[in-house]
């Protein structure tokens, strides 16, 4: 095992870099920057998505779960053949991975992980806004915000105006808007009506009706729309089905479907987005991992650490970012699981901060009620 | 009094309902019993339904998991088979039913708005395959016969009961004292506690610590399902005494001495008379009736009544009503989808739900489109009524409901699926109109938004009328 600690700024040294950043942002942050959130839901397994190469363990307690082709990343890591995009960007220093982190959430339910992921808090259901949302809000970023989805998900909410895009069935005629608008007066009308103006300002592609099953559709769209530079700054997309408890598999399984699903989507927005793609971050979001142990059906259980997929333009170099815990029994978390050494907010708050031109000191302590989150965005990003 | 009174407290007025002479009265007269279940299909038990939860869960998990744990194709398909088999598509399908027809024919409508009231309140939110087996059952065995009964018996049936309990999780909670704890080093989990003072009794702002709720988790500890090797988690819900963690607890500064299952009836009583308790569900019931910003004038008499009561819910419920009525005129409330879709069945006499002949399921086949249609429906809308995705159920709040697509699905639902739920014999003009004055008191206004399509009978001259009269102000709210 050749994998070693790697050491990153924690802690204390954040604040040396702080007089520099307002300067290097402000040239920046001429250009539209994109962040584009994509929810895994169900638990994501880092060690399917990103492997570890060097460690003969992985094999050995997943004798059946063996990936075969893994893509080479670097010497320590590899990556599921599932993830072509990913490794393509990786050669132009368009992608990279954090690995071993996760939400500070040690527990192992899925709704309040999801609830956690979304809120951003440390206690399940006692927030009722995102840090999407509340990231916006404090960054004066209103009605930029747009769903892949048909209820506001929880993680955008907290700032007014969302747009969202999960079409009907069939083609809906907005020209029946015409005809209730101007009944909708009165003070208590005015959220509808707003809500309204939304739909009748939405650019013809988004009134068309589109297969809501189909991710493709939906994110060629988000594509054009986030292209627009007065079009919306932040994207939220949903993917669930994580959960593979049997017959999870290697390179054909059910968690390489669901990863297959977050490469096309990628694959889509890269495609599509064309030159907003060098302004744009992708990152994924999951509530946690899965056991490094396979269990009596060839799946996983639910875990804890785990790791981000991240793509885009504004990611400083292709890497994998992590303080290795090792696979060693000890090294485990409660002896099952990949540890986090690493708190994920500390990732989405510096994605935030470049993509929001805000302090990220600012935004921990507005967003995460003062965390203490160390400031990445030296490390992961193009400052 | 404004018309919309029989919207705002129930679901409209049908075709043949004679507009009731004193409204107030009317509403007053339906909360003090509990009406019949008039669905004339299937009605299964709750233990029924558990019973195939049970077969389906150790069907995939024990059998289908290991037997194609090489091939998930092969076990995708094996597992569709034991879908139909178990009924695990088709339960939730006769619950939309059940519920739809009995919000649309009950001749007590008003407890079936509170019945939606209390179900969402003690809310079972989307895990694991409740929906699709159990949380309609529980609404009707477990809510509906505790709406005549008090509050605090409703907390305890609620939270003794089977759904509930899996739902949040108590079964896997062990006292790290208890005799389990000691040998296995297990603990507690806190969620259900945690809910069942944030969501259903006191709320946050009785200012209960985190203390608070791992004590009320002890007292809870050993209430769970008996687990066997072949029912697996959907056995009954029995007091284990070797889980209960033993010694004094204390919840909110009152001390619980050691009393084995006696303890959580103790702790639910006082939680279910806690002031505290009163005003947050006093508050959420103005919230749900009256306005989303309910006012103390509006609440106070509420709060009242429940002291003077004893938190009698047929009395809170009449006084609620009372305020619905008293500021019915002067106060504006957004329904959420799947009331506006009740309401719009009632009042159109719309085609859904299926009948109970058509609604029949053998076990064999995957059910029909048709069998479909309505739990598709409310999905589309947004609102499938057993998958609120948190245990703090659907918002009832308009800012929640008012997105760009969750508003079009409304236009798309009212304009295009609405046309084909008409029946053959209403699709006159004249027919709208009449609906519409039963309903609406400014019924000649709507009826001028849709004047220029009045010779229409096609889908798509209904689907123009019913897409701008659903939509309207008026008709999104009360």
């Amino acid at each position: 095992m050749n994998c070693t600690r790697r050491n990153f700024l924690i802690g204390g040294s954040t604040t040396l870099f702080f007089s520099g950043f307002f300067a290097k942002i402000s040239s920046a942050s001429m250009q539209k920057k994109n962040l584009i959130i994509i929810s895994l839901r169900g638990g994501m397994d880092g060690l399917t998505a990103v492997p570890v190469i060097g460690d003969k363990r992985l094999k050995k307690l997943r004798n059946k779960l063996i990936l075969e082709n893994v893509l080479k990343l670097n010497s320590d890591f590899g990556l599921h053949p599932k993830l072509e995009i990913f490794h393509k960007l990786w050669q132009d220093n368009k992608a990279a991975f954090v690995h071993a982190t996760n939400i500070p959430y040690t527990g192992r339910s899925h709704f309040d992980g999801q609830n956690l992921m979304e809120t951003g808090a440390h206690i399940p259901y006692q927030e009722k806004t995102g840090w999407l949302g509340r990231g916006l809000m404090t960054s004066d970023i209103i009605g930029k915000g747009l769903a892949i989805s048909l209820p506001m998900p929880l993680l955008l909410r907290g700032v007014p105006q969302n747009n969202n895009f999960f079409p009907s069935p069939d083609f809906v005629q907005t020209k029946l808007i015409d005809s209730i608008y101007n009944e909708f007066s009165g003070e208590h009308n005015e959220l509808i009506k707003s809500t309204l103006d939304t739909i009748k300002q939405r650019p013809i592609s988004m009134q068309i009706a589109t297969d809501s099953d189909d991710r493709d559709k939906l994110a060629k769209e988000a594509a054009k729309q986030l292209k627009n530079p007065g079009g919306p700054r932040v994207a939220v997309f949903e993917l669930d089905g994580f959960d593979t408890h049997a017959a999870q598999g290697g390179v054909d399984g059910s968690h390489a479907d669901e990863l297959e699903e977050v490469n096309n989507i990628v694959t889509t927005l890269h495609e599509n987005l064309g030159n907003a793609f060098d302004n744009t971050l992708i990152l994924t979001l999951t509530e946690f991992g899965r056991t490094i142990k396979q269990n009596g059906g060839y799946g996983t259980e639910h875990g804890y650490g785990s790791a981000i997929l991240m793509a885009g333009g504004l990611l400083k170099k292709s890497q994998v970012y992590t303080d290795w815990p090792g696979l060693k029994k000890r090294d485990l978390f409660e002896g099952r699981d990949l540890n986090s050494t690493l708190d994920a907010r500390a990732v989405y708050n510096s994605a935030m901060s470049i993509c929001f031109n805000k302090d990220p000191d600012y935004l921990r302590r507005e967003v995460f009620w003062g965390d203490d989150l160390p400031n990445l965005t030296e490390d992961l990003f193009k400052i | 009094m404004s018309l919309n009174f029989f919207r705002r407290v129930a679901f409209g007025l049908s075709p043949n309902d004679k507009k009731p002479d004193d409204p107030l009265a009317w509403a007053l007269n339906q909360v003090n019993t509990v009406p019949d279940l008039l669905w004339p299909g299937s009605i299964p038990s709750e233990k029924e339904t558990r019973k195939k939860y049970g077969e389906w869960v150790y069907g995939n998990r024990k059998v289908l998991r290991k037997k194609f744990k090489n091939d998930k194709d092969a076990y995708k398909k094996a597992k569709d088979e034991l879908r139909i088999k178990t009924g695990e598509r088709f339960f939730e399908l006769n619950e939309h039913a059940i519920r739809h027809y009995q919000t649309k024919y009950s001749s007590q409508p008003v407890f079936e708005r509170l019945w939606l009231f209390w179900g969402n309140h003690f809310a079972i939110s989307e895990k694991d395959s409740l929906a699709e087996f159990s949380t309609g059952p529980y609404q009707r065995e477990i809510i509906r016969p505790n709406m005549i009964k008090t509050f605090e018996d409703m907390v305890q049936a609620v939270t003794t009961s089977w759904c509930m309990i899996h739902h949040l999780d108590n079964s896997e909670s062990v006292g790290p004292n208890s005799k389990r704890g000691l040998n296995s080093r297990d603990t507690i989990n806190e969620n259900h506690a945690r809910e069942l003072l944030e969501l259903h009794t006191v709320s946050p702002s009785a200012g209960y610590t985190q203390e608070d709720v791992i004590q009320l988790a002890y007292i809870m500890t050993g209430w769970g399902h008996k687990w066997n090797n072949k029912e697996l988690e959907t056995g009954d819900i029995w007091f284990d005494q070797e889980k209960h963690q033993k010694g004094e607890k204390i919840v909110l500064g009152k001390a619980y001495k050691n009393d084995a299952k006696r303890e959580l009836a103790k702790v639910i009583h006082d939680l279910a008379t806690h002031p505290v308790c009163i005003n947050f569900v006093s508050t959420k019931l103005c919230r749900h009736f009256i306005t989303d910003e309910p006012t103390l004038e509006m609440i106070n008499p509420v709060i009242d009544v429940w002291k003077e009561s004893d938190g009698n819910l047929i009395e809170i419920h009449k006084e609620v009503l009372r305020q619905a009525f008293k500021y019915n005129d002067t106060t504006h409330k957004f329904h959420p989808p799947e009331v506006w879709l009740m309401q719009l069945s009632k009042i159109f006499d719309l085609n859904i739900p299926l009948s109970s002949d058509r609604m029949k399921y053998t076990f064999e086949l995957k059910p029909n489109k048709r069998q479909r249609q309505l739990s598709w429906i409310l999905r589309e809308i947004g609102h499938s009524p057993y998958r609120a995705k948190q245990p703090n159920g659907w918002s009832d709040l308009e800012v929640d409901w008012v997105s760009p697509e969750l508003l079009l699905r409304r236009l798309w639902f009212a304009s295009i699926e609405l046309p084909r739920l008409v029946q053959n014999v209403n699709y006159e003009h004249d027919f709208i109109l009449q609906c519409l004055k039963n309903n609406f008191d400014e019924h000649e206004k709507m009826a001028s938004l849709i004047h220029q399509f009045r010779f229409g009978t096609t889908d798509n001259d209904l689907g123009r009328k019913y897409g701008i009269i659903c939509n309207l102000p008026g008709v999104l709210k009360v």
